[in-house]
C-alpha cells in the first residue's frame, strides 16, 4: 500500500549484509566480512574503563551531548592524527560520526546531486558505492595499478569528464584490493588536483595497520588547499561494535557535516565516546595497534603462502602491505558468484569481486579477508577454495577440448 | 574590526560575537598576533554587557583561536602551518592559492539543511546556565547504580558481543524486550516488526529518505517538533500545519486537508505533544485513523512521552488501534531513561521495516552494541517500571513547583497549560513581550528556554515559549523562574512606556 520515494530504487540488498549473516554460522571459515580478530578485543580492560566512566561522570555521560562530538575525544583524535599521519588538525577540524559509514553517507548527501560525476578507484569499497548510489551519481572508475590511480588516465578524466563533484579514494591498504599508493603517486595526485576545486574523500580505516615499512603520509598531510576530507574510524583498530569514527576537514566544510549529523541522529552515543576517550587515557592505543598489526601480518603471510601453494597457477593475487584483504583475479571465465555458492556448501565464505565495481565487471575476481581467522583455518580454507577452483578450471578445459 | 550583532536574534549574543570573530580569523582578516580590543572597550562599542564579551573571548579561547596573557590582552593565535613544514596542511588558502569555494560545491539537498536550533540548544551552554530549554529527564540515583551493575555484568557475560558488529535491525533480544515494553502502550507488536535506531531522530531521517520526494506534502500538528519539520523539508517536502487545540489536532479539518493537499504522510505526537503538551482525544484518534486509512496516507506516530504520564488516565497509542496497518510507530529511550545512549526504536509493517533497514545499513551499519545490551538487561530485569514510577513522581512535583512559582509571580498577560505528563510547559505571551526579546534578556540573566516560533512550520500562530521543568533542580526552577520573571517584567514595563506600534511593521526595501 505504501508508495516509496524513487530514490529507494537505488538502495539494494548489499552483500555486506548477507555476509554478516553467513559468518555467524558455526564452523564457517570466513574470508568474507572485514571483521577484526575477535580475540584481540580488550574486553577485560573495557570493564574497568566503562565502570570508571559511569562512576566518575555517569550523569553527564548519559545526557545529550554536542553534535560535533565529545570535546576531549575530538582533541585526542586531532593529536593522534598529527602524530601518526603528519597532519595539522585541531579539535575544531574533527566531527565524531557513527563509524566511517556515516561519514560516507553524509559526504554523499552533502556533495552529490543526481547525475553528478564521482571518481573512484577500480575496484572500490562496496559500502561507499552503496552510500553514494542512493544520491544518483555517475560513478567513473579511474584505472588503478599496484601503486594507486594511474596519473595520465586520471588527468585525462579530470580534463574531459564534466561535473566531477567528488573523488573517493582509499590510499592505504585499499578495500578490496589491499593495494597501497606509493608516495610518488600521492604527490602526483595532489599536483593533478591543484586548483580544480574538487573535494577528495580520503577514507583511511587501515592506515595504521601497515605491515611493511612506516605509515604512509596521508593525503590530508599534503593538503594545502583544504580539499581533502578525511574519514577515520576506531572500528579496525579498536572495537567495531562501538561505531565511532570521525570526519577531519576544513572547519567551513565541517560545519555542514554538523548540520547533516544533527538531522541524522543529533550526536553519536555520548557514553561510548567517553569510553573510548577514557580508554585512550588509561591505556596505550598505539601498543594495542602494534599487537593487532603483528597478528594480521602473520595471517597475511599464512594466506599468501597458502595461495601460492593451493591456488592454480593462472590466479593472480595482491601481496598487501597492510589492512585486512587480499584481492584475487582468477583466470578466464570462472564466475566467483557461482564459486561462492559452491564454497558455502564446503563452509568457506568470501566476497565475490563483482560487487566492488560500481559499473559491473570483475566476475572472475574475489576478496579474501585474512584478519578474522586463525592461521590454520586460513590454510585449510584456502586449500578448499583452491581445490574448488582447480576443479572448475579443469572442467572448463575439458569442455573446451571436447568442442 | 566591525562586528554586527542582532540583539533580538535567537542566537545568544556572546555566540554571535565569537562566531563573527572566528570567521574573521579563518578568512585571514584578523592575522595571527592581532590583538583583540579589551573586553570593556568592545562591550562599550557593541553596547552589551562586559560578561557577554568575556564569554565570547572564552569561547574563542577554548577553540584555540585566541590566547590571552596577563598584561598582553587577547591575541589571535598562529594557526597556519609554518613555511618550512614538509607536509603542510590547513586549508585556509595561501596567498597564491585561494581557498575552496565550498558553498558552490554543496548539493541541492544539503543546501536545504540550514537550521541550527538544536545544535545551539545542545552546545555552547555556559556551565552556570539554568536550562529550561532542555528536553530530558534526569535519571535517579537508583537507576544509575543499577546501570553500573548491569554494565559490568553484561561485559562479563557478553563482552564479545558488546565490542563486535551486531545486526543492522538491532540485537534480537532487545527487539523482543521493546515489544514487551510497548504492551504498556497497548501495542501488540512482534520483534520482527521492530528495529533499533540510533535515537528516534534517526527514524525520522530514515522515514523521510524512504518516503519523501521533492514536492510531497507532509501534514503535521501546528505547532510541532521542529527537528521533524526540518528533516521533512530537507527531503524536499512541503510541510502543512494542521491546527490543534488542547485535544490534539483538529481532525474535523483533516478530511478537507487530505483532499486538498494529498499528503504522503501525517506526522503526529498524540501524547504530550511537543511543545503543546496536548493529548489527542479518543474520538480524534479514531477519526485520524479512519481518514488516513481511507486515503492510504501513512501515519507517523512519534511517541517519546507516552510512558511519561503522571496524572490522569492513559490513552492507547494510535499503533494499538492500527487495524489497517498504516501507522509507523517511533519512540526512544532518550526521554524514558538515558539520552546519552542514543537508542530509539521503530515499529512498522515488515516490508517497511525491511526498506528502512537497508537505509540504516547505509547510514551507520548498526547502533552501538554495548548500549543495546545494557538497555535489554535493564528491561528484562523489570527495572524500567520502577524507574518510570520514580521519574514520573519527580516530574510531577517539578511541574507543580514550576507552575506554582509562575502563579505566585502572576505575570500580567502570560498563560500556561498544566500537562498530565511529558516534559514541558507551553506558555503564551502577550504581544507586548516578544519572545525574542525575552530570550535575549533571560539569557543575559543565565536562563535559557526555547522560543515558540521554532515549532511552527509556517508563520507562528501566536507568541509562545516552551519551558522544560524536568531537567533543572528544584532550586534552579525557583531561581530560574525568578530571573525569567524579572526579564518579563522589565520588557513589559518598557513596552508600556514606548508602545509596540512599530514592532511588526516592515520597512520598504528600496
Amino acid at each position: 500500500m505504501f508508495e516509496l520515494a524513487r530514490r529507494m530504487d537505488k538502495v539494494k540488498t548489499s552483500d555486506i549484509r548477507e555476509l554478516l549473516k553467513l559468518t555467524d554460522k558455526p564452523g564457517m571459515i570466513s574470508f568474507g566480512g572485514g571483521l577484526p580478530a575477535p580475540e584481540l578485543f580488550p574486553v577485560e580492560r573495557l570493564k574497568e574503563v566503562t565502570a570508571k566512566v559511569l562512576e566518575s561522570s555517569g550523569a553527564e555521560a548519559l545526557q545529550y551531548a554536542a553534535t560535533e562530538g565529545y570535546q576531549p575525544l575530538r582533541r585526542k583524535i586531532a593529536e593522534r592524527m598529527n602524530r601518526r599521519f603528519g597532519t595539522l588538525m585541531s579539535e575544531n577540524n574533527i566531527l565524531v560520526t557513527c563509524g566511517s559509514q556515516q561519514g560516507l553517507d553524509f559526504t554523499g548527501k552533502i556533495f552529490i546531486n543526481e547525475g553528478d560525476t564521482v571518481l573512484c578507484e577500480s575496484p572500490t569499497y562496496l559500502g561507499a558505492i552503496n552510500a553514494f548510489s542512493a544520491y544518483g551519481p555517475k560513478m567513473v572508475e579511474v584505472p588503478t595499478d599496484n601503486d594507486g590511480m594511474l596519473p595520465e588516465q586520471l588527468e585525462h578524466i579530470l580534463d574531459t569528464e564534466r561535473n566531477i563533484r567528488l573523488i573517493y579514494v582509499i590510499p592505504d591498504s585499499q578495500n578490496p584490493s589491499g593495494r597501497t599508493w606509493s608516495t610518488e603517486r600521492r604527490k602526483r595526485f595532489m599536483e593533478l588536483l591543484k586548483g580544480r576545486n574538487i573535494p577528495v574523500l580520503e577514507d583511511a580505516p587501515y592506515s595504521e595497520l601497515r605491515f611493511d615499512g612506516n605509515i604512509m603520509p596521508s593525503l590530508k598531510s599534503m593538503d594545502t588547499e583544504g580539499i581533502i576530507i578525511y574519514l577515520g574510524t576506531f572500528s579496525k583498530v579498536f572495537c567495531p561494535g562501538m561505531r565511532i569514527g570521525w570526519v577531519a576537514a576544513d572547519e567551513r566544510i565541517l560545519e555542514k557535516y554538523g548540520l547533516v549529523k544533527q538531522g541524522a541522529d543529533l550526536h553519536s552515543s555520548n557514553i561510548t565516546q567517553r569510553n573510548i576517550s577514557a580508554y585512550m587515557e588509561m591505556y596505550d592505543l598505539d601498543s594495542d595497534i602494534e599487537r593487532i598489526r603483528l597478528v594480521y601480518k602473520s595471517r597475511r603471510d599464512a594466506m599468501h603462502k597458502a595461495l601460492l601453494a593451493d591456488f592454480p597457477g593462472g590466479a593472480r593475487f595482491t601481496h598487501p602491505e597492510g589492512g585486512l584483504f587480499t584481492w584475487v583475479e582468477l583466470e578466464g571465465d570462472i564466475n566467483t558468484r557461482e564459486l561462492l555458492v559452491e564454497s558455502l556448501g564446503s563452509n568457506v565464505a568470501f566476497v565475490p569481486g563483482e560487487s566492488f565495481f560500481p559499473n559491473g565487471g570483475g566476475k572472475n575476481t574475489m576478496r579474501l579477508n585474512f584478519s578474522n581467522m586463525p592461521e590454520e583455518k586460513i590454510t585449510e580454507g584456502i586449500k578448499i577454495l583452491g581445490d574448488l577452483i582447480k576443479r572448475r578450471v579443469n572442467c572448463a578445459e575439458a569442455c573446451v577440448n571436447r568442442t | 574590526m566591525e562586528i554586527r550583532i542582532d540583539k533580538e536574534g535567537k542566537t545568544p549574543m556572546y555566540l554571535q560575537i565569537s562566531r563573527r570573530i572566528r570567521e574573521m580569523i579563518l578568512s585571514g582578516t584578523l592575522p595571527a598576533g592581532f590583538r583583540l580590543p579589551p573586553e570593556r572597550k568592545l562591550a562599550e562599542e557593541l553596547q552589551v554587557n562586559r560578561t557577554t564579551v568575556l564569554n565570547a573571548y572564552r569561547e574563542l579561547k577554548s577553540g584555540g583561536f585566541v590566547d590571552s596573557h596577563i598584561g598582553q590582552g587577547t591575541t589571535v593565535t598562529l594557526r597556519q602551518a609554518s613555511e618550512d613544514t614538509v607536509w603542510e596542511s590547513g586549508g585556509s588558502g595561501t596567498p597564491d592559492m585561494p581557498s575552496m569555494p565550498w558553498e558552490q560545491l554543496f548539493s541541492e539537498s544539503s543546501l536545504r539543511i540550514q537550521d541550527t536550533t538544536v545544535r545551539d540548544l545542545l552546545g555552547g551552554v555556559r556551565s552556570d546556565m539554568i536550562l529550561f530549554a532542555a528536553g530530558v529527564t534526569v535519571p535517579g540515583h537508583d537507576s544509575l547504580e543499577a546501570l553500573k551493575r548491569i554494565q559490568a555484568e553484561v561485559l562479563e557475560s557478553s563482552g564479545r558481543i558488546a565490542v563486535q558488529h551486531t545486526p543492522t535491525e538491532g540485537l534480537f533480544p532487545l527487539r523482543e524486550s521493546i515489544c514487551e515494553l510497548m504492551r504498556e502502550r497497548g501495542i501488540n507488536a512482534k520483534a520482527a516488526e521492530t528495529m533499533v535506531l540510533t535515537g528516534s531522530q534517526q527514524g525520522l531521517d530514515l522515514i523521510a529518505r524512504a518516503f519523501i520526494e521533492a514536492g510531497d506534502v507532509v501534514l503535521a500538528e501546528e505547532p510541532t517538533f521542529f527537528s521533524a519539520v526540518h528533516i521533512f523539508k530537507a527531503a524536499g517536502a512541503r510541510v502543512v500545519g494542521i491546527p490543534a487545540d488542547n485535544e490534539g489536532m483538529r481532525t474535523d479539518l483533516l478530511d478537507m486537508l487530505v483532499k486538498r493537499f494529498k499528503p504522503k504522510l501525517i506526522y503526529t505526537i498524540p501524547d504530550f505533544q511537543n511543545p503543546s503538551g496536548a493529548v489527542m482525544s479518543m474520538e480524534r484518534r479514531k477519526t485520524l485513523l479512519s481518514v488516513a486509512s481511507r486515503n492510504q496516507v501513512v501515519i507517523l506516530e512519534d511517541d517519546p512521552y507516552g510512558l511519561l504520564r503522571y496524572e490522569g488516565k492513559a490513552m492507547p497509542a494510535l499503533k494499538a488501534m492500527d487495524i489497517y496497518g498504516n501507522v509507523l510507530y517511533l519512540s526512544t529511550f532518550s526521554k524514558l531513561m538515558f539520552p546519552g545512549f542514543r537508542v530509539g526504536w521503530l515499529t512498522a509493517p515488515p516490508q517497511v521495516l525491511y526498506r528502512l533497514t537497508m537505509l540504516k545499513q547505509m547510514a551507520d551499519l548498526h547502533t552501538s552494541s554495548l548500549p543495546q545490551l545494557i538497555i535489554d538487561r535493564f528491561l528484562r530485569e523489570g527495572l524500567i517500571k520502577e524507574h518510570l514510577e520514580k521519574a514520573n513522581k519527580e516530574n510531577r512535583s517539578r511541574r507543580d513547583l514550576m507552575v506554582s512559582e509562575l502563579e505566585s509571580s502572576h505575570p500580567d498577560g502570560m498563560g500556561w497549560n498544566r500537562p498530565e505528563g511529558g516534559l514541558y510547559l507551553w506558555c503564551r505571551l502577550p504581544e507586548r513581550v516578544p519572545q525574542s526579546r525575552l530570550l535575549a534578556s533571560s539569557m543575559e540573566r543565565g536562563v535559557s528556554f526555547v522560543p515558540g516560533d521554532v515549532f511552527f512550520p509556517g508563520s507562528p500562530l501566536g507568541n509562545y515559549i516552551r519551558l522544560n521543568y524536568t531537567y533543572p533542580t528544584s532550586e534552579q526552577i525557583v531561581e530560574g523562574v525568578k530571573r525569567l520573571m524579572a526579564s518579563y517584567a522589565g520588557i513589559a514595563r518598557e513596552q508600556k512606556k514606548y508602545g509596540t506600534g512599530i514592532a511588526n511593521e516592515l520597512g520598504p526595501i528600496i
